[in-house]
C-alpha cells in the first residue's frame, strides 16, 4: 500500500514537472515521453485484451488474449506475451515477441493445434494483427527512432505532431499525426497519411483509466478511413509490477503457458 | 368512322396540323432526359431470385465488378522494364477514387508468404518496389509460381502476361476509370502490349455505341426510305406525308418511353429503326391507290374518300397484327424486350391513328397542281413484266412450288433440331473491336476472364441449440437477479450473434460472486462448442469435398481454374510448416484450420480471407474462372458440377447455388428462349383467329398464316444449317416477323378475293392480282427491307444480325407470299372459291 501511494506520489509529481517545461519541450522529448507512457508503464504488467473487429458490412469478429510484458530497460528491450483464449478454435495460440530497440524484434508463434512453433521472420511489423485493423506495430509499439517528428500546434491540452518515416519505402503512410494528451502525456489520436494527403487510418483513445498510478489506455478504436471497418479494443483486469519471471518469457512457455500469472481473478 | 376522317381532314385541317405538332414536340421533350442501360443483368428483372442471390454473394463476398488491366510481353513479363510499369499503373489505379484500393489484386500490393531459413517463415509484399533488376523480376516469377492463389491469376501461366484486377465501387464510372488508365499507360515507355477489359468497360463501351447506332443507323434509316419514297413517287411534296408521320411515331414513342421512365436499352436502343419503315407503309397504300384513283375523281377529297373506303379496314387488321407480334414479346420474362415489344407494338398503332388522321388532312392541304402532276408521274411507270411473269409461273407450276415448299418445309425440321442456343455478351461487339481482342488476348493467356461462383451453404441453424442453452442455465438456482436480466436479455435478441453472446456472459463471468460461477462457465462451455460447430467452413472434411470438386472440374477442361478457401488453408500451411509441396494439404481438424487462416489474416490484405467465406464461416464461395462466357460453355459447367454432386453427394446440411456474371447470362438465356417460344406461338393463335374473323372463313385463315409459317420455319432452319447461335437478337426476331409478314398474305387475300367478286374466274383474277395488288405488296416489301439496311452499318454485332435478317425475313416472305398464295389458290381453287364459282 505503501508502495503504491510512493509511486503515485512520483507519478503526480513527474506530472508536474512535465507540465511546468512543456513549453521547450521538443517533439522528440514529447514522443519519448509519451512511448514510455504508452508502452513501458511499470518494470512489468498484464492485461487481458479484447478485439471486436467489424468490417465494412458490420460483420463481426472476436478475438481474446492475455498480453504478458516485462521492460528489460524503459525504452528499450521489452519481453511480451500474447495468449489467445477467443475465440475458443484459436485458443492457446500463443505470440511471443521480444521488442529490440536497434534491431529486428524476434517473434515466435505457437499454434496448438498444428502442433507447431514457428518463428516469423521481422519482415514487415505493418501487416494486420491477427484479422484486426490494428497492426502488429501498434500493439507492440513502433520504435520512435523509425521517424522524426515536428511539433505542428500545440494548446492548453494536447500536443500535436507529425511524424514521417525516416525510410519511407518501409511504410505505406506518407506521414502520420499524432495527439498527444498533456495530462497524461499519451498519444489519443493518430491520423494516416496516404501520397496524396488523404487520410485513410485513424486511432482514437477513447478511455484513459489510472490504474495503480499509470494512466493506461483502455479502450482504443482503429478505423479504417478509406474502405470503412474498425476494431475496438478493450482492456481489463491490468496490473503493472507484479514481479513477472523472466522464465516465462521462453519458447517453453509458448507450448506450455504460465497459468498461475494468467489467472485474471484474484 | 371514314366521315369523321374527312370532317377533320377539310373543316379540322389546321388544328390538325398544330395538334400534331404540339404532341409530336411535347413529348419528344422528354428525349434529352434519356438514360442509357448496357447492364446485360436488367435482362433479368429486378425481383429474380437468381439476380438478387447474385447480387447478395456479390456484396457478401466483396466481388465487385472488375477492370482488368493486362499486360502482354511476348517473352515474359517477369523482366525489370515491365514490371516497373505494371508497378506503376498498380498503384496510380490504386490512388483513383472510385477504386476499392482495398481489394485491387496484382503483383505490386499482394502478399507473399516464404520461408526464410528453417522454422521462419516471412510475410512480405510481392513485390512493394519495382524491381531493380530482370534478376528481381525473375526472384519475383518463383514466388509467384509458389503461391496457387496467384499463379495463373496475376500472372499468366505462360507467364506472359500479367493482369491488375481493379475493383471499382459502381460500373457507372468504368468508363472514366479506363480512359485515365489509357491515358497513364500511354505516357510509359513500354513496349508492352497493354489491354484493358472487363464487364464493366465493355458495358460502358457499348452504352457509347448504342448512342452512336442511334445517332447515325436511325437517320440513315429515315434517308434510306426517303430515297426509295422518291423512286417509287418522285414528288418531294407528297412523300413529305409519310415521312412526317414516321418522324412524329418515332419522336412520340421515344419521349413517350423516356416520359414514362424507363430506360434505354440494347432493345429500346433499336426502336426508331423499326418503327420508320413500318410506319410508312400505310402511307404508301394510301400514296399508291391515290395516284391511281385521282385520275378518275379529279378532286382530292372525293378520291381520299374513295381510297379509305377501301384501304380502312385491311390497314387496320395490318396494324393490328404487327402490333400484336410486337406485344407478345410482352410474354417473355426479359424486361428490356417487354418494354421494346410495348412501346414498338403501341407506336405500330400510333402510326396507323396518325396516318389515317394526318395524311387525308394533308393531302388536301395540296394544290390541285401538284396532285395533277404526282398523279401523272406515278402513273407512267405502271408497266412491269416481271411481276406478271411470277404470278404466271406461280400458277403454271402449282403443284411443283407445293412440293418446293413441303422440301423446304423438311429442310428447315431438320434445321431447327440444330439450333445452338448460345449469347455471350462479349460477342456483341465485333471481332476487331478493342473490347473483343482484349477479352480473346487475356483468355488465351490465363485460365480465364469469366467468373462463375459456386456457393456452399450450411443450412444447420444452431440458433434453437443456443436459446435452448441458455434458458436451461436460467433454470439454475445459483444465478442472482442481475444476471438472470443479463441472460433474460439475450433471448429477447431476434438473431443468436455467437460473438455479442459470449461477449456478454464473459462480462458477466467477471462480475458475479464464485458462486455464480460454475453455471455460467458451463453455458459459456456449451455455447462456444456451439459456435466452433456452426462454423461449417473449418471443418476438413467439407474443404476436402471442395478440394475433390475442383481437381475433377480441372479434369473436365471446361474451368480454367478454380479458388477456394481450401486452397487458401492449403498454402498457408504449407508454409507454416516446410513451404513443400508435401505440406500442401489440409490440417488434420477444425481448430487446426481457423489457426490456419488466423495466420492469413495476419497479412497485409486480412480482408481477402472474406472473399471465400463469411466471418461465420456458414458460407463459402468457390471461385470458377472460365475462358468463355458463352452460354453454353457455362451451361456445361453447372452440368458437371451437378453430376459430380449426383455422383459424390454433399456433406449433411450443405447446399450450393451458382452466381457470377457469367452464370447469370445463362438464366436470362433460358427464360428467353421459353419466353420466345410463348410469345411465338401466342402471337401465332392471335394472328389466326384475327386471320379467320378478317375473312369470315377458316381456310382463308389458314391461307393467311401459310407464307409466315413457311418463312420463319425457312428462316430459323437456315440459321440450324449455317450454324449462327440462335442468340438474344434471333429470338426475338421470331414473333415479330410474324406480324410484319402477315400483311402480304391479308392485302393479298384481301385484294384476291375483291378481284373474284368482280371477275368471277381465277385465271383473270390473278392476272389483275398481279397488276397493281402485287406492285404494292412488293413496294412495301422493299421499303421495310431496305428500311433495316441501314443497321448493318451499326458498330455492334446485334444490330447487324437484326438488319441483316429481317431485311432478308421482309424479302423472303414478300416473295413466298406472291408465289405460295396464287400457287395453292391455283391447286385448291375449288375447294378455296367455291363461293364464287357456284
Amino acid at each position: 500500500m505503501k508502495a503504491l501511494f510512493l509511486t503515485a506520489l512520483s507519478t503526480a509529481v513527474l506530472f508536474v514537472s512535465s507540465q511546468a517545461i512543456s513549453a521547450e519541450k521538443s517533439a522528440r522529448e514529447i514522443v519519448e515521453q509519451a512511448e514510455l507512457n504508452a508502452y513501458y508503464s511499470g518494470d512489468d504488467g498484464r492485461s487481458a485484451a479484447r478485439m471486436i473487429i467489424t468490417d465494412n458490412q458490420g460483420r463481426q469478429q472476436m478475438r481474446q488474449f492475455t498480453i504478458l510484458r516485462k521492460d528489460q530497460q524503459d525504452g528499450g528491450v521489452q519481453d511480451m506475451m500474447i495468449f489467445f483464449s477467443r475465440p475458443a478454435d484459436v485458443r492457446d495460440t500463443v505470440f511471443r515477441v521480444v521488442k529490440q530497440v536497434n534491431d529486428d524484434d524476434d517473434r515466435w508463434l505457437y499454434l496448438p493445434d498444428l502442433d507447431l512453433v514457428k518463428r516469423i521472420s521481422a519482415g514487415d511489423k505493418r501487416t494486420s494483427f491477427v484479422g484486426s485493423h490494428f497492426f502488429y506495430e501498434d500493439v507492440s509499439g513502433r520504435n520512435t527512432e523509425l521517424d522524426s517528428y515536428e511539433l505542428i500546434s500545440e494548446n492548453e491540452d494536447s500536443y500535436v505532431l507529425k511524424g514521417t518515416a525516416k525510410e519511407p519505402g518501409n511504410v505505406e503512410f506518407s506521414y502520420y499525426e499524432v495527439v498527444i494528451d498533456k495530462e497524461h502525456m499519451l498519444p489519443i489520436e493518430s491520423t494516416f497519411y496516404n501520397d496524396s494527403g488523404e487520410a485513410y487510418r485513424k486511432m482514437e483513445v477513447l478511455k484513459v483509466e489510472t490504474v495503480q498510478g499509470y494512466p493506461t489506455v483502455t479502450h482504443s478504436r482503429m478505423s479504417d478511413l478509406t474502405n470503412g471497418g474498425q476494431t475496438e479494443m478493450q482492456f481489463r483486469f491490468m496490473k503493472y509490477n507484479i514481479g513477472l519471471p523472466d522464465s516465462i518469457f521462453s519458447e517453453r512457455s509458448l507450448r506450455n503457458p504460465p497459468a498461475e500469472w494468467l489467472q485474471l481473478r484474484d | 368512322m371514314i366521315d369523321v376522317i374527312m370532317k377533320l381532314a377539310t373543316g379540322y385541317r389546321r388544328s390538325v396540323f398544330w395538334l400534331l405538332t404540339l404532341i409530336t414536340l411535347g413529348v419528344a421533350a422528354f428525349i434529352p432526359s434519356i438514360t442509357i442501360d448496357t447492364d446485360p443483368e436488367n435482362m433479368l428483372p429486378d425481383d429474380n431470385t437468381q439476380r438478387v442471390f447474385h447480387n447478395e454473394v456479390k456484396e457478401t463476398f466483396a466481388m465487385h465488378d472488375m477492370i482488368v488491366v493486362g499486360v502482354v510481353n511476348e517473352n515474359s513479363v517477369y523482366n525489370q522494364q515491365t514490371l516497373t510499369d505494371l508497378h506503376t499503373v498498380s498503384s496510380y489505379a490504386e490512388s483513383l477514387d472510385g477504386v476499392v484500393s482495398d481489394d485491387l489484386m496484382s503483383l505490386a500490393n499482394v502478399d507473399n508468404i516464404t520461408q526464410e531459413g528453417p522454422g521462419t517463415i516471412r510475410f512480405e509484399w510481392m513485390m512493394k518496389q519495382a524491381p531493380e533488376s530482370d534478376a528481381e523480376a525473375r526472384y519475383i516469377q518463383q514466388q509467384v509460381e509458389d503461391l496457387p492463389l496467384l499463379y495463373n491469376t496475376i500472372v499468366s501461366g505462360d507467364n506472359k502476361a500479367a493482369a491488375i484486377y481493379v475493383p471499382i465501387e459502381s460500373k457507372d464510372e468504368s468508363y472514366a476509370l479506363a480512359e485515365q488508365l489509357r491515358s497513364k499507360i500511354n505516357t510509359l515507355s513500354s513496349s508492352d502490349d497493354w489491354h484493358i477489359t472487363g464487364l464493366p468497360v465493355a458495358e460502358d463501351q457499348f452504352g457509347y455505341e448504342m448512342f452512336v447506332q442511334m445517332g447515325i443507323s436511325a437517320p440513315l434509316a429515315a434517308a434510306v426510305i426517303f430515297a426509295l419514297l422518291w423512286v417509287f413517287f418522285r414528288n418531294v411534296r407528297f412523300i413529305s406525308a409519310a415521312m412526317i408521320v414516321a418522324m412524329s411515331t418515332v419522336l412520340i414513342t421515344m419521349g413517350a418511353l423516356i416520359a414514362f421512365g424507363f430506360t434505354v436499352h440494347i432493345m429500346s436502343s433499336m426502336i426508331a429503326i423499326f418503327l420508320m419503315p413500318i410506319a410508312v407503309v400505310d402511307s404508301v397504300h394510301i400514296m399508291s391507290e391515290f395516284s391511281d384513283r385521282y385520275r378518275e375523281k379529279g378532286n382530292a377529297k372525293d378520291t381520299i374518300k374513295d381510297v379509305l373506303g377501301h384501304l380502312f379496314t385491311p390497314m387496320l387488321f395490318t396494324s393490328v397484327t404487327s402490333a400484336i407480334g410486337f406485344y407478345s414479346l410482352m410474354l417473355t420474362p426479359i424486361p428490356p424486350v417487354q418494354v421494346f415489344g410495348a412501346f414498338v407494338g403501341s407506336g405500330i398503332l400510333l402510326a396507323f391513328l396518325i396516318t389515317v388522321i394526318f395524311v387525308p388532312a394533308y393531302l388536301c392541304a395540296l394544290k390541285p397542281s401538284t396532285l395533277e402532276g404526282f398523279a401523272q408521274v406515278t402513273h407512267e411507270e405502271h408497266k412491269d413484266g416481271w411481276l406478271q411473269k411470277l404470278g404466271a409461273v406461280a400458277a403454271r407450276h402449282a403443284k411443283l412450288w407445293i412440293a418446293f415448299f413441303l422440301a423446304v418445309l423438311a429442310f428447315a425440321w431438320f434445321g431447327i433440331q440444330q439450333i445452338n442456343i448460345n449469347d455471350n455478351p462479349v460477342r456483341w461487339f465485333k471481332p476487331d473491336h478493342e473490347v473483343r481482342i482484349a477479352d480473346e488476348v487475356l483468355n488465351d493467356h490465363f485460365a480465364g476472364t469469366y467468373n462463375a461462383y459456386v456457393v456452399f451453404e450450411n443450412t444447420l441453424d444452431a440458433t434453437e441449440k443456443a436459446r435452448s442453452a441458455v434458458r436451461d442455465a436460467l433454470n439454475n438456482d445459483a444465478l442472482s437477479e442481475e444476471s438472470r436480466d443479463a441472460l433474460s436479455a439475450l433471448l429477447e435478441q431476434e438473431q443468436v450473434n455467437f460473438n455479442q453472446w459470449i461477449i456478454a456472459i464473459d462480462d458477466l463471468l467477471f462480475s458475479v460472486g464464485s458462486d455464480q460461477l460454475e453455471p455460467l462457465e458451463r453455458l459459456m462451455t456449451e455455447l462456444e462448442q456451439l459456435n466452433t460447430a456452426s462454423k461449417a467452413f473449418q471443418s476438413p472434411e467439407l474443404l476436402a469435398y471442395m478440394s475433390e470438386m475442383q481437381a475433377y472440374l480441372q479434369t473436365t477442361g471446361l474451368v480454367g481454374k478454380s479458388n477456394s478457401l481450401s486452397d487458401v488453408v492449403k498454402t498457408v500451411n504449407r508454409e507454416l510448416r516446410s513451404g513443400e509441396e508435401k505440406d500442401y494439404e489440409l490440417p488434420d481438424n477444425a481448430n487446426g484450420v481457423a489457426q490456419t487462416l488466423l495466420q492469413y489474416q495476419s497479412s497485409h490484405r486480412p480482408q481477402d480471407l472474406w472473399h471465400f467465406v463469411t466471418p461465420d464461416y456458414k458460407r463459402s464461395l468457390m471461385w470458377l474462372q472460365l475462358t468463355s462466357g458463352d452460354n453454353q460453355h457455362v451451361t456445361k459447367v453447372v452440368n458437371a458440377v451437378d453430376s459430380y454432386i449426383q455422383d459424390n453427394p454433399l456433406p449433411a446440411n450443405i447446399e450450393i447455388d451458382w452466381a457470377g456474371k457469367a452464370y447469370l447470362n445463362v438464366v436470362w438465356q433460358e427464360a428467353m428462349v421459353e419466353g420466345m417460344l410463348d410469345s411465338l406461338i401466342s402471337a401465332f393463335v392471335v394472328v389466326f383467329i384475327m386471320m379467320v374473323l378478317l375473312f369470315r372463313s377458316v381456310v382463308f385463315g389458314v391461307l393467311a398464316m401459310l407464307p409466315l409459317s413457311l418463312t420463319i420455319a425457312f428462316i430459323y432452319g437456315l440459321i440450324g444449317w449455317v450454324g449462327k447461335d440462335y442468340d438474344m437478337p434471333i429470338a426475338v426476331l421470331s414473333s415479330l416477323t410474324l406480324g410484319l409478314s402477315v400483311d402480304f398474305a391479308i392485302h393479298f387475300i384481301e385484294r384476291t378475293r375483291a378481284t373474284f367478286k368482280q371477275t368471277g374466274n381465277w385465271q383473270d383474277t390473278l392476272a389483275v392480282m398481279f397488276d397493281e395488288p402485287a406492285r404494292a405488296i412488293s413496294r412495301n416489301a422493299i421499303v421495310i427491307a431496305i428500311g433495316f439496311t441501314p443497321l448493318l452499318f451499326a458498330p455492334l454485332v446485334p444490330y447487324i444480325t437484326v438488319g441483316v435478317f429481317l431485311a432478308s425475313i421482309m424479302a423472303i416472305s414478300a416473295i413466298v407470299t406472291l408465289i405460295i398464295l396464287p400457287a395453292v389458290m391455283t391447286a385448291f381453287s375449288r375447294l378455296i372459291f367455291r363461293g364464287g364459282q357456284s
